[in-house]
């Protein structure tokens, strides 16, 4: 059981004021020119920070994995120099929601596999993250990932009650962030408070899949010819913006680029998306995966299938980023509802023919 | 829990991705697209690779492409790599010349498995620069003469300009302990072997199937009709060993790239027994005419 502290409404702003004056604080905040989209930034006043928001289009895993960033620099000198280039400043990711930081918590498991990768873990060393808790909307369904409740890779989690939030205290780190704060000792009343939050939020969430992720593994492994996958592929548009917008995808490319003297440059790591015909492409012009359907298949088998039966838990953490950037409409829940509703209706009919 | 205290120096971090360097020693034009280039690591240390694990190269300012040792590890100052010209890498890779400097990291992946075939018979199957490759585990066959049963050689190319490593396909076949058949699809006046594609020859050999290793690269939509001919010879499933090709970017199972259904090439391969393959439809590319545009 952590320890739970409040901080009352008028403690907040000092509380991130002070992380803001002590380093970097990522959280967020208004698109400066964009008034109304909410969007993980830096911060330089606390008065920008909107920890009540909805879903963000792009997940703070940029935080710990850019969409760009330079591996090292090189310089076309004789022999070759290579400098490796890091940020190394220490830093505060804060207002993370429970998907996303269940999603945190799925990539150190998928990069650290052996032989593990050492960017991530060393960007996610870096920084202290506080978590906040959220109201779904209409594409929200992690009650169905197990990620509704997440405490996972936070030091703090704050959940919204009357008189401002209830603290859990999850790591020393944690504790640390609070040790000059206006905190006081949680009551009864400000625990059921908190609990009857997370009872309206599970309560408010319109969308489900309509199977356990063990159950979605299974249909899915013997839904592997089903012309669904062509139906949803004769709408995709290979835009890429689901991957994009996913915090458990964690695919890249790597590429050079040369300064304009063109005397030295960097190599670069960068987003990729599975779901672009060239993803598969290999010298010669053989593509492995050429086809649409292909491709949309691989993004479900991915994410319900090969990487559940790695790490033991689907890598979707039920955010609706997906379906909300969707270029054509394809929704996640909707369209793997229809794979388990087509697979039981076949086995009934199975059963009764 | 992180550490937050634990941030390790920045060649650290991106070591996995950071390039050595290797000097090249000497480059030969095997065909109008080809080019073997000999290298040696800068450190002096050897880069200890097993027939069929590959490496990424890189000339920086151009990027980085796997390509698989075509040399024996046996060959211990030095190593080779076969470099086809296809894109802005591997032309600028054609372009370079004694005593330049290239990057290279690995040896990734898992190869052929040397110490499995021990005292078996070994029956290499091998289309177009498939026999790239597989020059790496026939040379070190041919140094580790006795520790192998038969070795038979079959390579097939489409026509005679374009077959590779002629002087090594002209010293295999001229060992009494290596039985060779060569074969090209599209003749011309200066061939006297045999016509056809490698299943051709195939056909001909006589195997005793139970003893047999099978050892198989060639371009995606060879494998299944020379899987056909193998089985047809009684072959098991598990000594069927085929080498695929994929876009690896990382060679650390990360990038996704290379992913194979549920598997990663560049670590549960690229050399796979054919029983991990059966059931896996993403093994060899989809031929599918009428779906061109699904």
């Amino acid at each position: 059981m952590p320890t739970e502290l409040v901080m009352p409404h008028e403690a907040v702003e000092r509380f991130f004021g002070r992380l803001i004056d002590e380093g970097p604080v990522m959280g967020p905040r208004e698109r400066v020119s964009q008034p109304g989209f909410i969007h993980f930034d830096w911060l330089s006043d606390a008065a920008d920070l909107r920890l009540n928001y909805q879903t963000t289009t792009i997940p703070p895993k940029k935080a710990f994995f850019p969409p760009r960033e330079v591996l090292f620099e090189f310089e076309l000198t004789d022999p070759l120099k290579i400098t490796a280039v890091r940020e190394a400043e220490s830093f505060t990711l804060v207002g993370v929601h429970p998907c996303d930081l269940a999603a945190l918590r799925m990539l150190d498991d998928a990069y650290a596999r052996e032989p593990a990768e050492a960017c991530w873990p060393a960007n996610r060393a870096r920084a202290r993250v506080i978590g906040v808790d959220c109201m779904p909307d209409e594409y929200c369904f992690c009650t169905s990932t197990d990620s509704c409740y997440s405490r996972a890779a936070c030091d703090l989690f704050l959940t919204p009650i009357e008189r401002g939030y209830l603290v859990e205290v999850l790591t020393p780190a944690g504790e640390d962030m609070l040790r000059v704060s206006d905190v006081s000792e949680a009551t009864d009343e400000d625990r059921e408070q908190a609990e009857a939050f997370r009872r309206e939020k599970a309560g408010a969430m319109t969308a489900r899949l309509d199977a356990t992720p063990e159950e979605l593994a299974e249909i899915l492994e013997s839904e592997e010819h089903t012309e669904l996958w062509k139906e949803i592929a004769s709408r995709c548009y290979s835009c890429g913006s689901c991957n994009t917008t996913c915090p458990t995808c964690f695919c890249f490319d790597i590429n050079d680029e040369f300064d304009l003297g063109l005397t030295g440059g960097r190599r670069m790591r960068s987003w990729d998306s599975c779901q672009l015909a060239e993803f598969a492409l290999v010298a010669g012009g053989h593509n492995f995966r050429r086809l649409r359907w292909q491709r949309v298949r691989h993004r479900w088998y991915r994410k319900f299938v090969y990487l559940y039966r790695t790490f033991g838990r689907p890598y979707c953490t039920g955010c609706g980023r997906c379906s909300r950037a969707c270029t054509a409409d394809i929704n996640i829940v909707d369209v793997t509802n229809e794979i388990i509703n087509r697979a039981r209706e076949r086995d009934r009919q199975g059963v009764q023919g | 829990m992180i550490d937050h205290d634990a941030v390790p120096p920045a060649e650290d971090i991106t070591r996995f991705y950071q390039p050595e360097l290797a000097r090249v020693i000497g480059k030969w034009q095997m065909t109008e697209m080809m080019v073997l280039l000999r290298l040696q690591p800068a450190s002096g240390e050897r880069l200890d690779h097993a027939p069929g694990q590959f490496l990424q190269i890189s000339l920086p300012g151009y990027g980085e492409a796997p390509i698989s040792f075509c040399s024996s590890p046996t060959q211990t100052d030095s190593f080779e790599l076969c470099v086809q010209s296809v894109g802005n890498l591997s032309e600028a890779l054609h372009d370079l010349r004694p005593g330049d400097f290239v990057g290279v990291r690995g040896p990734y992946g898992h190869g052929f498995p040397v110490e499995d075939m021990r005292g078996r018979d070994v029956l290499i199957v091998a289309g177009g620069i498939g026999i790239a490759p597989l020059r790496s585990l026939i040379n070190y066959m041919a140094d580790r003469r006795r520790d192998f049963g038969r070795v038979i050689i079959v390579y097939g190319a489409r026509n005679p300009s374009e077959r590779l490593f002629v002087e090594d396909v002209e010293a295999w076949d001229a060992r009494d302990d290596f039985e060779t058949w060569f074969t090209v699809d599209e003749p011309d006046e200066t061939w006297t072997g045999m016509t056809g594609v490698v299943t051709v020859p195939l056909r001909e050999v006589e195997i005793d199937p139970a003893r047999t290793t099978a050892a198989v690269v060639g371009p995606p939509v060879m494998y299944r009709y020379v899987a056909m001919e193998l089985l047809n010879k009684q072959m098991a499933e598990d000594d069927i060993l085929f080498s695929l090709e994929r876009r690896f970017k990382c060679g650390m199972g990360k990038c996704g790239h290379c992913q194979l259904n549920d598997l990663y090439v560049c670590q549960d391969g690229p050399v796979f027994r054919y029983t991990q393959l059966i059931g896996r439809t993403e093994a060899i590319e989809v031929w599918a005419p009428d779906e061109q545009k699904g």
